[in-house]
């Protein structure tokens, strides 16, 4: 019996042995561009995000034209960000089911560069002439550790807040809002939650369902002002025992615990983010959002239009903690369009992404998506600049915005902070115990030698 | 050892000549071999693997999804000084307890006991709804009760009519909405086990018992449940077994959260691999929930010693 | 849930009713004798079910009445009036037909080769002894009681390496390979309530084994083999976490994954549609619930198959 079951378990082994070394057969090296080829197409589409969706179901059929033989098959990928990631990386974790074309957070390229997800296109792009046109700052935002190009940007963005001006008239506050400090958030908050019943004074991300959005719409837009303005992470090093973090999370506490912010159940929900935009802002329920550059794009068309956007809309950008220079903060991001690492038609796959962000098309997406444009003749566009009324305010906090830390570590290390914000919001941890545990899970993740105390 | 190779089925005469013995065995074991191919890949295939994947830091994005380290039993050694983990394996425990041996359970009694006392057509229709909530699609019936319990949902709006305050159940009470949803869920199974015990006690054994003046109560304790004890032993560990499990109820409706409160092992085991793309470190606790089950497993089958032969 | 509280139905009845010899079932112990506390004890009872009852339904309607909703909401309610524009908008091949198409191939894949390499296994197991037969049902037991949803990530892991991602086979070999000790077990003791004096006949024709199995053991097992068809099937349709883990393009997705994604997406505004597309998808299981009831003869069909 024993030794029929070491048998069995042996032939077992042997068995997935075997089928493992079939399928890591690498075909992926001839590549061929010519012929009967498709590209797979992976991106997201939400209830409040279709304006990609509509570009390239625009796009697909001008390049199958220009290109005989080539199917472009679109593959939406219809989740909230956090969820819209996991999906990517289970798709991305074979090679039988890896995109060709990705849409790609800047902030995950150099995670999934270091993983092998990606294509180095430094080849295609120099050959590129509309590659000229991309600022350096974009291009910047396509590099991997390794120095080499992933992905082209598609536009980039800047945070600040948004206020619904009729609920500030009905709570006696200025039209021309521009707080100075976070107090004075807080403040306008309570006021608001003291004469206008029935509205959400204020709305800052705080669920780990939320992802990224929680991280960086919501606590580095604190955090990034705090002290001066180093936020996580200061020359290789990560930084521990941070007051700044400490005080971000308390930011929190103040807004969830004095009920300043949404109930919990609306807050927590993976698709917090498409309430916020189709129905919280539209319906006149909140009264401030910290929020995203985007926004208005899905208010101008789609699904989500709301003609009166304009004028129930203030901005404001978001002040340092107490005022301290430069006095306001930001953060930016975008995306990108990068090729997959197993693609077998690598040259196609690049031409549907050089396709994709030409000059026309990228306007387009820019100015339906709300985008700040990264290629210059797109900037300078007499369409792009007169499309939307927020563009010029958004623009502006270009000046004193921040960037996330590029290591292939951050995602990680940003799902710790969605767990540190989530627990002081709900009251079940303290900001400074959810700092420490921050600062632990970060020791673990990028290891001793990679943290240093915050001064 | 020899004799008990094979053994004809009962009364059949003829004896197989020596020399073909080996060959008969092989032809009447033949058809077993697709049963045991599929189970040994898919089953013992992944059970394995996650023996394997439990020692390796791989990761779902970053250099460890390329490269791989194997770690031995580092995982394994960090899950048992990790606070989540303790945490999450106590909520497990409570879950499994309260939901399954308690709820499903003692519902699922009660709900066989009157379904023989209650007029036909009420028995029916009722056992039919409990039966509809346990056949229907497991996520299906997970929004059904995420929107029962949801703030704006049935649950307060009903208690609203007394006048009762709304209550955030999903996020003040998350790991007892999800309790009450499995009962929801899990009871008809109960109920049907033990429908059919209750029908196997012979109704004499019961007429007696009231001819001597026992209770009702008296007799189902000291009569049917002895006699039905085995259906319970059995129906509690399966109960347990199918309440480790359960991961789609808990992730629609409260995503493991607020923060970890409600997040049992399957929960966990997900959340580390696919969000904090600790892939190593899910697989382990994933293995320790097997083993969790496996225990459960050999305890059920060592006290009940179902009849294999 | 579905797949594991079905995976384990089996051994809850066998072990204690030793090959189904016992599975007769008394007239459901109906009073013999008519008192005054007995109808107190009924009107107890029935008060009791009643409530139980509506426990059970209000989720239920919440569906229903939420599907015909123009202004469907959370809260179960009666909708003010009964609109067929929830049906009317989730009426579209990429967003229902194609989703239900792909669970009904999962499903009915899953359930065939569960039945087949069931069937097959059980024969053996139930005519012959063979030496390692005790080994191998204490396997198959053991087995049936592992929370197999509970390892999907080792599951995806494999499945990468296999290079089984995203292709439907894959799914069906995996859900066959779950709900095949349960199906073994329970087709073992269906089998063993067909006498075997029939096949004796049989065989002394010369009839082969397979033969005799096909012939005369089947037909004579069709109602276990409904059960256990109808429950794989039941538990491959309704089967949620092994799909969304294993399969990556929509079109290959079934209705769960497919319903699970509209829920997230657009979840928190078209409730209404949302239990459109809920009730198309569970009323083909329920039906075969009902047909199978049937089929089996009697209402207590289901718990008395599991008694083997």
């Amino acid at each position: 019996m024993r030794v029929r079951t070491g048998l069995a378990l042996g032939t077992v082994g042997a068995l997935v042995a075997t089928l493992a070394a079939c399928s890591s057969d690498d075909g992926s090296k001839d590549a061929q561009d010519t012929g009967t080829r498709t590209i797979t197409v992976a991106y997201q589409k939400t209830a409040s995000f279709h304006q990609l969706d509509d570009l390239l179901q625009k796009v697909k059929p001008e390049f199958e034209k220009a290109n005989p033989g080539v199917t472009v098959k679109l593959e939406p990928i219809e989740a909230e960000e956090d969820q819209y990631y996991t999906k990517l990386a289970l798709m991305n974790g074979s090679k039988s089911t890896a995109p060709d074309v990705i849409y790609e957070d800047t902030f995950q390229v150099m995670s999934d560069a270091a993983a092998g997800y990606l294509l180095p296109i430094d080849d295609y792009v120099k050959k590129w002439s509309d590659w000229d046109q991309f600022q350096d700052a974009a291009k910047q935002a396509g590099l991997g550790v390794d120095g080499k190009t992933y992905g082209v940007s598609m536009g980039t963005d800047t945070r600040g807040i948004y206020f619904n001006k009729d609920i500030f008239t009905k709570a006696g506050l200025p039209t021309d809002w521009q707080p100075k400090t976070w107090d004075d958030i807080l403040a306008a908050a309570r006021t608001v939650k003291a004469k206008v019943p029935g509205v959400t004074p204020l709305n800052i991300y705080a669920g780990k369902a939320g992802g990224e959005q929680t991280t960086m719409q919501g606590f580095e837009m604190l955090d990034y002002g705090t002290g001066d303005g180093k936020g996580l992470h200061d020359g290789d090093k990560w930084l521990t025992g941070s007051q700044g973090f400490v005080d971000s999370l308390s930011f929190y506490k103040t807004v969830y615990s004095e009920k300043l912010g949404p109930s919990l159940d609306v807050a927590l929900d993976a698709s917090v983010g498409s309430k916020v935009a189709t129905e919280l802002f539209p319906k006149g329920k909140l009264a401030i959002g910290i929020d995203g550059s985007w926004q208005p794009g899905g208010w101008i068309s789609g699904d989500n239009k709301w003609p009166g956007w304009e004028k129930a809309m203030g901005y404001a950008a978001m002040p340092t903690q107490t005022g301290q220079a430069p006095g306001t903060t930001s953060m930016s991001g975008g995306w990108l369009l990068s090729v997959g690492a197993h693609t077998k038609h690598p040259q196609t796959a690049f031409d549907f992404v050089s396709t994709a962000l030409n000059k026309d098309n990228s306007l387009t997406y820019d100015t339906t998506n709300s985008q700040i444009a990264v290629r210059k003749d797109v900037a300078a566009d007499p369409a792009y600049l007169s499309y939307n009324p927020s563009f010029k305010f958004f623009s502006g906090l270009v000046a004193t915005t921040h960037f996330r830390p590029a290591t292939p570590d951050y995602s990680q290390i940003s799902s710790n902070i969605q767990v540190a914000v989530e627990s002081v919001a709900t009251g079940q941890a303290s900001p400074e115990d959810a700092a420490k545990k921050y600062d632990e899970e970060l020791e673990k993740i990028v290891g001793k030698d990679a943290v240093s105390a915050a001064g | 050892m020899a004799t008990e190779i094979f053994v004809a089925p009962t009364g059949r005469g003829r004896r197989p000549r020596p020399g073909s013995r080996r060959l008969r065995a092989l032809t009447r074991s033949t058809p077993l071999v697709p049963a045991v191919v599929l189970l040994a890949v898919f089953l013992l295939g992944p059970i394995l693997w996650a023996l394997y994947g439990s020692m390796t830091n791989t990761g779902l994005t970053g250099y460890r999804a390329a490269k791989p380290e194997f770690v031995g039993l580092d995982n394994y050694t960090a899950l048992l000084s990790d606070g989540d983990f303790w945490k999450s394996a106590w909520l497990t425990v409570v879950f499994v307890f309260a939901s399954a041996v308690v709820g499903q359970n003692v519902l699922g009694m009660a709900l066989a006991v009157l379904l023989r006392i209650a007029p036909k057509t009420l028995a029916s229709v009722v056992s039919t709804l409990v039966v509809v909530a346990w056949v229907m699609p497991e996520i299906v019936a997970a929004f059904a009760l995420y929107a029962f319990f949801s703030t704006d949902g049935t649950l307060n709006a009903f208690l609203g009519c007394f006048g009762l305050d709304k209550t955030t159940w999903l996020i003040t009470f998350p790991l007892l909405s999800v309790i009450l949803a499995n009962i929801w869920r899990g009871t008809a199974f109960s109920m049907m086990v033990y429908r059919a015990a209750l029908s196997e006690v012979p109704a004499e054994v019961d007429e007696a018992a009231q001819i001597d003046g026992a209770t009702g109560w008296q007799r189902f304790s000291r009569i049917t449940l002895p006699m039905i004890r085995r259906s319970i032993s059995t129906n509690l560990m399966l109960t347990t077994l199918q309440t480790l499990a359960v991961f789609t109820l808990i992730w629609v409706m409260t995503g493991g959260g607020p923060g970890t409160a409600s997040s049992t092992l399957p929960v966990l085991a997900y959340q580390e691999a696919f969000k904090f793309s600790q892939v190593g470190y899910g697989t382990a606790i994933a293995t320790v929930t097997i083993l969790v089950g496996a225990v459960f497993s050999v305890i059920y089958i060592k006290v009940l010693k179902p009849e294999v032969d | 849930m579905t797949t594991l509280d079905t995976t384990s139905v089996t051994p809850a009845a066998s072990p204690s009713s030793g090959a189904g010899s016992r599975a007769r079932h008394r007239g459901a112990g109906m009073p013999t004798v008519a008192s005054p506390r007995r109808s107190t004890g009924r009107f107890l009872a029935s008060l009791a079910l009643v409530l139980v009852g509506l426990s059970f339904l209000v989720p239920l309607a919440w569906i229903l009445l939420s599907s015909v909703d123009p202004a469907a909401t959370v809260s179960v309610g009666v909708p003010s009036s009964v609109t067929a524009d929830n049906f009317k908008a989730v009426f579209t091949k990429d967003q229902t037909f194609l989703p239900l198409w792909n669970s009904l191939v999962i499903s009915l894949g899953t359930a065939l080769i569960t039945v087949v390499v069931g069937v097959l296994a059980a024969y053996p197991l139930s005519r012959y002894r063979m030496r390692f037969q005790r080994g191998f049902l204490y396997t198959i037991l053991f087995a049936t009681c592992l929370p197999i949803t509970a390892i999907m990530v080792p599951v995806y892991s494999l499945f990468v390496k296999l290079s089984l991602l995203d292709s439907t086979p894959g799914v069906i070999l995996f859900l066959s390979a779950s709900s095949l000790p349960m199906a073994i077990w329970m087709l073992k003791n269906f089998m063993d309530s067909v006498p075997v004096s029939l096949e004796e006949a049989a065989w002394v024709d010369g009839a082969s084994s397979m033969r005799a199995l096909g012939r005369i053991v089947l037909p004579l097992m069709r109602p276990g083999l409904a059960v256990v068809l109808m429950l794989v099937f039941t538990q491959a349709w309704g089967n949620f976490f092994v799909p969304f883990i294993l399969t990556t393009s929509a079109e290959k997705q079934p209705a769960a994954v497919a319903i699970y994604q509209f829920f997230g997406t657009y979840g928190s505004i078209a409730y209404g549609k949302l239990a459109a597309f809920s009730i198309l998808y569970s009323v083909p299981v329920l039906v075969l619930y009902l047909l199978t009831q049937r089929l089996s003869g009697g209402a207590n069909a289901l718990a008395g198959g599991m008694k083997g």
